[in-house]
């Protein structure tokens, strides 16, 4: 035993020792007078198929190969991207898009059909994506997706080759904030047509933006080289990026601090301090207000939580300035609304009133609520509690605990690997669930049309109220931005009393990017094309 | 020999359909349904993407329709990693879990031999007892310790090494030195016992009474006789080599099947599970298998029993 | 983990010999365990852990899962947190022992499990013989060659993650070894000549089994058994690594390490206590198992 501490004692002196001037770092190769870009991509794609995928990371690299009708600016707003100008018609449901002359990466030009095919595909009921329901505003979409009519039916057209029509159910203001999303890419229908499926092979893969795919290895990396074809391939500075599934953040945090990854797209909130200290790597540590927020939902068809008083109890007794100024302390603020402040076009709603009480008196409201609803000291409400197995996740799953242990109830915690705790979520297989979101575009409904009756799978909580459905409706067709948003505040209003989601933080985006990278704008959606980074002294 | 050799193989070849079947009807008893992935699919597409998969066939169908494939080679595809077949894959990822566990295999051997001879030489002297001291540690010290602190150590601080990722050979120095950690204090423990064992035996007492030089009685008979354990131990060894693979693989970010396997199971994609688990288990039986062989022609007594 | 298994299965030899000669051997192993200074010690350590994980979750202050909201990632010594909090500000002095507990009850239970199945399955296969034998052993070296560990994990994400599952899980991984030794120690047992007389005097094979085998087999089984401890220690431990071990807000020491490791620079003792523990455990019981065995079987010293 002696031996054993000996050795311990032996490593961490080393470690003191060995504490001053490290080696150079050592990264991926690259190819000689070439500008190498190794980029922390938070997770593995499941495809690069864009109608298979849902995620953020997935975007990151489809977004570097296929750019739509829009695009994105430096800052994640929308600028034209295929599409150089459109036209809306009187009523707002008929648009028309006008496309540049461009090539995919095969030499093929890109046409209007290309859009139509990509819409087409996502719809396709046989394609079973999982976001086509984010397009319903297209005329016919929801019972094309449902197999009731022909694709043929769907409310986009090829007027001819650069011309592109859509027809719309009803106006959607959001429609170029949606025109960049991974939904609304073209797809190269020569290329699909002849590969089937695998047309997203490196080999296969042809795209019309910036870069093309060249090798993908599961959980190693994803290569990319600049497209030589792209129109604007003359302002693109980086040659090569090397996209990596950094999983866990703080490995991730530990190779670029290295330099062996040039950014991560992730950092654990609770390090976030850490890391801004100066013996630490200030200069590298980016975070800025994100349109997401985190909350819990009920699944109404659980029995006890089919009772208001038991949610709204739920809710109250929540402490979420210790979740976000004490566990993830990244600059995440408590929510109590729905929809994050900043969203366009949107004023925040005043939350109800029990939100401004101190904890205590919000527990005793909560007891109180619970013994009204049959709860008590010898007939605990028991409460099974499912979340993600991400480390933000495991750090508030017993903070919850703790908070509704206080009010007498039981809870079992449930963790999951991510993606199988949304699905969880998405086939009502929980009790209380945690759940986020994030915008996918910037309005309100983008939010608040999850909880809608229709939303099916990702309305968790099957959250059904007459009025608030018509509100949204209502909201779709009025063409008065500021009658459109009273009526969006009244749903909320309405959905936040009926308490069958409680809202408990809203998002930052955090970013650890090696200073010597230029062109990084800290934004509100956290999009970070890598055509307009650079590396300091390179160009 | 030969008819060892058959009776080993006619023992391996049901311990691998046994482990097809076991993993196959496990997989489909488990709850939910793979396809649950979203709202409920109308049926005709439910039925499409059934077929799709080959699901919508009576469950001994598919067994005897997976089977058929694996005999092939075929795995199906991955029901996560949708652009990618099981087999692309494990043939992506096998490579670099091979690359350690061989390394660390003969990096073990090397170093848990030399120190067994070592210490059973010097038996009972300081040599020994510091030997025996570091086996000790080496089987005490889960990997999952050492590793961040030598990585701390040698990537962070000194950065000799990388602090993860695949990058060219440097990458692998520290996942096979981790891995081989606890297999060189076993060997090291088995060869000194081994050793102890034949030193004191007549025979090498009448090597040594016919005048042969230390040397010779040490390294021509004594480790022959004591390498006989340790081959008998490779079979555990690489099971212990790939049990701590997804414990290095994790830690060091390496693109290896361990990971594959670990992410796979939780994601639920059974068919890249399945996939892997028959790879391991059929090398583990080989590797079984080939010691055996070696057991055979290092000890004839083992033809016989 | 088998990794312990090869030097064992070795030793069952010599055990054999050491068990056959007889009840006074008894005091003398246990003289010369109690010589052995590095096993004593052992022991002295262990009966501190073991009531320390007993007892000491009722005598901290917190409780392992409270939380306290102000002393969020406070080092040892501030607070009144002797070994400081952790990222939920919850003490690690009660989460460490609460850790440990779990981590013996899982590494007792999950051996006895292995110990029941394990001499039932070597004692009944080397006490019949014959066919029976071989087919009971040839499935048990079918089941050496399965890579076990995959199957742990398969049961764990398909099946839940069940506290009594990883008991389960690991206690049927473990009892193939042990099942080995008890058939070869039996098999000579059955030779002597008290199992002779009792099976003359027309005693069933189950009760010759239960009244004269097992008791005899006591030796070597003790021995491995407390070496197999350490060994689902280490491998629930290795789980926990994995994101499959006990469910929060419970702990064991695995998954205190592995919280810890991630920590490491912005919270070390996270990560230096529990390693501790861990390390004096596993050492303790590999002091006392390799004490136990030297003390049966003197001969390699």
């Amino acid at each position: 035993m002696r031996k054993a501490l000996g050795l311990l004692l032996a490593v961490g002196l080393l470690a003191g020792l060995s504490a001053c001037g490290p080696q150079k770092a050592i990264r991926a190769p690259c190819p000689h007078g070439s500008v190498c870009l190794e980029y922390g991509n938070g997770s593995e794609p499941v495809s690069l198929d864009p109608p298979k995928t849902t995620g953020t990371w997935e975007d990151r690299v489809m977004g570097e190969m296929l750019i739509g009708l829009t695009q994105n600016d430096p800052e994640g707003r929308p600028v034209p991207g295929m599409a150089t100008s459109w036209e809306t018609s009187p009523d707002g449901k008929t648009w028309t898009f006008h496309l540049r002359h461009a090539l995919w990466s095969d030499g093929v030009p890109v046409t209007a059909n290309d859009f139509v095919f990509g819409l087409r595909r996502l719809m396709d009921p046989t394609t079973a994506s999982q976001y086509a329901y984010l397009l319903f505003f297209i005329k016919n979409a929801e019972p094309v997706n449902a197999g009731k009519l022909p694709l043929t039916a769907l409310g986009a057209r090829a007027i001819d080759d650069h011309t592109l029509e859509l027809t719309l159910e009803h106006p959607a203001p959001y429609l170029l904030e949606i025109a960049k999303h991974q939904t609304m890419y073209p797809l190269p229908e020569h290329a699909v047509k002849k590969w089937g499926d695998r047309w997203t092979d490196p080999g296969h893969y042809v795209a019309n933006g910036p870069y093309k795919l060249v090798s993908w290895r599961l959980g190693d990396r994803i290569t990319l080289e600049k497209n030589p074809l792209y129109w604007d391939a003359k302002s693109v500075c980086i040659d090569q990026i090397n996209l990596y599934p950094t999983i866990d953040a703080i490995a991730a945090e530990r190779r670029v601090r290295r330099g062996e990854l040039d950014l991560n797209t992730d950092i654990e909130s609770n390090r976030v301090a850490y890391l801004k200290r100066p013996d630490q790597m200030p200069g590298y540590v980016h975070t800025h207000t994100y349109l997401g927020v985190s909350y819990l939902v009920f699944n109404t068809q659980v029995p006890a939580l089919a009772d208001r008083r038991v949610r709204l109890a739920l809710d109250m007794s929540v402490d979420r300035d210790f979740i976000t100024g004490k566990l993830l302390r990244a600059g995440e603020t408590p929510a109590y609304v729905f929809v994050p402040p900043g969203t366009a076009n949107y004023q925040p709603i005043i939350p109800p009133i029990w939100t401004t009480w101190p904890l205590a008196r919000r527990q005793a409201a909560a007891r109180a609520l619970l013994a009204q609803a049959g709860y008590g000291p010898g007939h605990p409400l028991k409460i099974e509690y499912k979340h993600s197995n991400s480390p933000a996740s495991m750090l508030v799953a017993p903070a919850l605990q703790a908070d509704w242990k206080a009010i007498g109830v039981v809870t079992t915690l449930a963790e999951e690997e991510g993606q199988i705790a949304y699905q969880d979520l998405r086939v009502r297989n929980f009790e209380v669930g945690s759940a986020s979101w994030i915008a996918d575009y910037n309005d309100a409904t983008s939010f608040l049309g999850l909880q809608q009756s229709q939303t099916g799978a990702q309305n968790y909580g099957d959250y059904k109220n007459p009025v608030f459905d018509a509100l949204l409706a209502k909201a779709d067709n009025e063409p008065d931005a500021k009658t459109r948003a009273a009526y969006l505040a009244r749903a909320e209003e309405i959905m936040l009393g009926d308490a069958t989601v409680a809202p408990i933080s809203f998002f930052v985006n955090k970013a650890l990017v090696n200073p010597r990278i230029t062109g990084w704008v800290d934004n509100l959606t956290d999009w970070h094309r890598v055509q307009y980074l650079c590396v300091k002294g390179a160009r | 020999m030969f008819r060892f050799l058959l009776r080993r193989l006619l023992v391996a070849i049901p311990t691998l359909f046994l482990v097809i079947t076991a993993a196959f009807f496990m997989m489909r008893a488990a709850p939910g349904s793979p396809f649950e992935m979203s709202r409920k699919l109308p049926p005709e597409i439910l039925a499409h993407v059934e077929a799709k998969f080959g699901m919508n066939r009576p469950l001994g169908v598919q067994y005897v329709s997976y089977l058929a494939g694996v005999a092939h080679g075929d795995f199906g595809p991955s029901l996560k990693y949708q652009d990618k077949s099981v087999l692309e894959i494990v043939r992506e990822g096998f490579p670099t879990s091979l690359t350690i566990g061989l390394s660390a295999l003969i990096l073990a051997s090397l170093v848990g031999l030399t120190l067994g001879v070592l210490a059973a030489l010097r038996q009972n002297h300081s040599l020994d007892y510091s030997v025996m001291g570091i086996a000790i540690l080496g089987v005490c010290i889960p990997s999952f310790v050492a590793a961040p602190l030598l990585r701390q150590v040698f990537a962070s601080n000194l950065g000799w090494v990388p602090t993860g990722g695949l990058n060219g050979p440097i990458s692998l120095v520290l996942p096979v030195v981790v891995l081989a950690l606890p297999q060189i204090a076993i060997i090291s423990r088995l060869t000194r016992a081994g050793m102890i064992e034949v030193l004191h035996s007549n025979y090498i007492r009448t090597a040594r009474a016919k005048g042969l030089s230390e040397p010779t009685v040490v390294f021509r008979h004594a480790l022959r006789a004591a390498i006989v354990p340790l081959v008998s131990y490779l079979g555990p060894a690489c099971a212990g080599l790939i049990t701590g693979s997804l414990v290095v693989e994790k830690i060091f970010n390496l693109p290896g099947l361990g990971k594959s396997f670990v992410l796979g199971a939780l994601q639920r994609d059974y068919t890249l599970v399945m996939g892997v688990l028959i790879l391991y288990a059929s090398l583990i039986i080989a590797l079984n298998l080939a010691g055996d062989m070696l057991l055979a022609v290092l000890d004839p007594r083992v033809r016989l029993s | 983990m088998s990794v312990l298994a090869p030097n064992l299965r070795r030793d069952s030899r010599t055990m054999e010999q050491a068990a056959a000669k007889g009840r006074s051997l008894w005091d003398d192993a246990r003289r010369r365990l109690f010589r052995n200074r590095a096993a004593v010690a052992s022991m002295i350590l262990l009966g501190l852990f073991l009531l320390a994980a007993i007892v000491g979750p009722y005598l901290t202050p917190d409780h392992y899962d409270t939380i306290n909201k102000n002393d969020v990632w406070d080092p040892p010594l501030t607070n009144g947190h002797l070994l400081g909090t952790d990222s939920l500000g919850r003490d690690l002095l009660a989460r460490l022992l609460v850790g440990l507990r779990v981590s013996l009850a899982i590494g007792v239970v999950a051996t006895a499990v292995s110990l029941v199945i394990g001499v039932t399955w070597g004692a009944t296969a080397g006490f019949l013989g014959g066919a029976v034998d071989e087919l009971m052993m040839r499935f048990v070296d079918v089941l050496y060659t399965l890579p076990f560990i995959f199957f742990v994990i398969l049961l764990m994400v398909t099946f839940g993650r069940h506290f009594l599952l990883i008991f389960l899980a690991i206690g049927c991984v473990e009892w193939l070894t042990m099942s080995r030794i008890v058939r070869g120690q039996t098999l000579s047992l059955k030779q002597k000549e008290f199992v002779e007389a009792a099976r003359a005097s027309g005693l069933s094979t189950r009760a010759i089994i239960g009244r004269h085998i097992v008791p005899n087999l006591l030796g070597p089984v003790v021995v491995y058994a407390t070496l197999t401890i350490p060994g689902v220690i280490l491998l629930e431990s290795f789980l926990s690594f994995l994101g499959m071990g006990v469910q929060e807000p419970l702990t064991s020491l695995g998954t205190l390490i592995s919280n810890g490791a991630e920590e490491m620079d912005l919270a070390p003792w996270l990560l230096i206590f529990p390693s501790l523990v861990m390390v004096l455990t596993l050492m303790a019981f590999n002091f006392i198992g390799d004490g136990l065995r030297d003390a049966i079987d003197p001969k390699d010293r």
